[in-house]
């Protein structure tokens, strides 16, 4: 597997933020190619610290992250750009432009790839929209390619984000909360569709969720963090109640259920 | 029930409205302005308007040459303008600049930029090129930065950075992260504001004439030297609906990017 990329790894990683809050601590995590993570934990335990420190958003305090043995947390310019190429991101309020249609926020994923004097004059390459042509068929609404970004509903925009982020042909996709702001049943389907494209493509995938029953349905191993640190690491399908009351530091009520908002 | 309803704070209210009538008081006795003497010599101004009256609409085939000069002037004024006027803006934004000398030297050169007015400008272009129009769009231009970065320099400072991130962590350069992330949601404000600059500059260039930077301000100048009132008042009532229509238009344009 050592030749596959996607590869993610924390060294005694810690920040600090400006003012003292510590959003991560004593970090020693290793991340295969290819596995699909899920990280749970209270807000303010540092979940998104966590994947914006591996797409250098964030800069580690102490420590470093390594993506596939190179270190992320001293490079700048030139050297982080060619690093955040191969790492997509999805947030949770999508990130579109608002007034450009689907295909060209599609596009925004290849601007790494192409040369800069053609991405300011609109001079996409065809090679690069057949990529990002691919990337919507690949989250299922290539007939919104020339629909203006705004008019489309909550789930088709974070469907616009995925494919931005697969245009980039990625080896990691982070997703920082993709579903906080989805109705349930969109919420399964970008799931669905998150869980897909990591076992089609094998790109290793970080998703941060704060719903518990969500990270057991689709988390293959999950990561629960308290504090800015690591407080569990295993897999889905054997973490228990007693695990989660352990990582939130409280006992779990409806709220961190997704099934019970729907009532 | 609603809560009752605070007291207003009355000496707050008394200071408040004394201290503007003392600054009125002073002010008017400064410029020896006297509300007797004014209503005494308003027959002065009566005079004037009538003598402006009617206006000489047999002078307007004359005024389209000025006209369209003027308009030729505020456009040129406008375009160079509205160019130069975004990378001032952008490296005057907080969020978007280059740092921190930049941003300060870029901020104080739009300060000077604002606090000298259009005359000045066109005093010192009329003498850099030469009495004219070309005076009158070098002036135009400056003046046109000074507006435009200015307040869209704001309107950039108050966009959501989440977009631009994102765009930084596609991989995309501080260039692409402005043309993708910063300017679309800017963009609107930035059309309003060219259109507003180029309202100005249309009325700028009435002013700019009497420094000798050509257009309808020249003749204006030159009309009213000679006590032509009649013919002022078709200036005048030219330039009014030129910028009634200009205004309309613009308004429309907006509206539609809205």
């Amino acid at each position: 597997m050592s030749d596959q990329r996607g590869r993610i790894r924390f060294i005694d990683a810690g920040v600090t933020y400006p003012g003292g809050t510590v959003g991560m601590k004593d970090m020693n995590l290793e991340i295969e190619p290819g596995e699909f993570v899920v990280i749970v934990g209270s807000s303010g335990a540092g979940k998104s610290t966590l994947l914006r420190a591996v797409n250098g958003l964030n800069r580690l305090t102490s420590g470093s992250v390594e993506v596939d043995g190179e270190t992320v947390s001293q490079r700048e310019g030139r050297e982080l750009r060619a690093l955040r190429k191969r790492v997509g991101m999805i947030f949770q309020d999508f990130r579109l432009v608002k007034r450009l249609s689907v295909i060209n926020n599609v596009l925004i994923g290849r601007l790494a790839h192409v040369p800069g004097w053609r991405t300011m004059f609109n001079l996409w390459p065809q090679h690069d929209r057949d990529i990002a042509i691919r990337a919507l068929e690949r989250v299922g609404i290539p007939e919104k390619a020339w629909v203006r970004a705004s008019t489309l509903s909550g789930g088709q925009q974070q469907r616009v984000g995925i494919a931005r982020a697969l245009a980039q042909e990625p080896a990691i996709i982070l997703a920082d909360e993709p579903v906080a702001s989805l109705d349930p049943v969109t919420t399964h389907q970008i799931m669905r569709d998150l869980v897909r494209i990591n076992r089609e493509l094998g790109i290793t995938t970080l998703v941060n969720l704060h719903f518990l029953d969500l990270a057991r349905e689709y988390g293959k191993r999950i990561i629960g963090l308290k504090h800015g640190e690591l407080v569990y690491d295993g897999s889905a399908k054997t973490v228990t109640d007693e695990d989660f009351r352990d990582i939130y530091g409280r006992e779990f009520t409806e709220d961190d259920l997704l099934e019970e908002q729907q009532e | 029930m609603i809560p009752q309803r605070p007291s207003r704070n009355w000496p707050l209210i008394i200071v408040t409205a004394s201290f503007l009538l003392a600054m009125t008081w002073w002010s008017g006795n400064g410029i020896g302005f006297s509300v007797v003497e004014f209503l005494c010599n308003i027959s002065g101004g009566g005079r004037l308007l009538a003598e402006s009256w009617p206006p000489d609409f047999s002078y307007l085939p004359r005024l389209a040459d000025p006209f369209m000069e003027t308009l030729n002037i505020a456009i040129i004024g406008t375009v160079i303008g509205g160019i130069l006027s975004v990378p001032v803006a952008v490296l005057a934004a907080r969020n978007l600049t280059l740092g921190r000398v930049i941003w300060f030297t870029d901020r104080n050169f739009m300060n000077v930029l604002r606090t000298l007015p259009d005359l000045f400008w066109a005093m010192l272009f009329a003498t850099a090129v030469g009495f004219g129009p070309v005076a009158g769009a070098l002036a135009l231009s400056v003046f046109t930065i000074a507006v435009i970065s200015k307040l869209w320099s704001e309107s950039l400072e108050s966009i959501d950075m989440g977009l631009p991130e994102a765009v930084r962590a596609v991989g995309g350069t501080w260039l692409e992260m402005l043309k993708f992330g910063a300017i679309p949601q800017a963009m609107q404000h930035y059309v309003s504001y060219a259109l507003y600059a180029f309202e100005l500059n249309v009325r700028a260039s009435m002013v700019l004439g009497l420094v000798g930077a050509g257009g309808i301000g020249m003749i204006l100048e030159t009309q009213r030297a000679n006590f032509e009132y009649e013919r002022v008042a078709m200036i005048v009532l030219v330039v009014l609906v030129a910028v009634l229509i200009i205004e309309e238009i613009s308004e429309a344009i907006r509206k539609q990017l809205a």
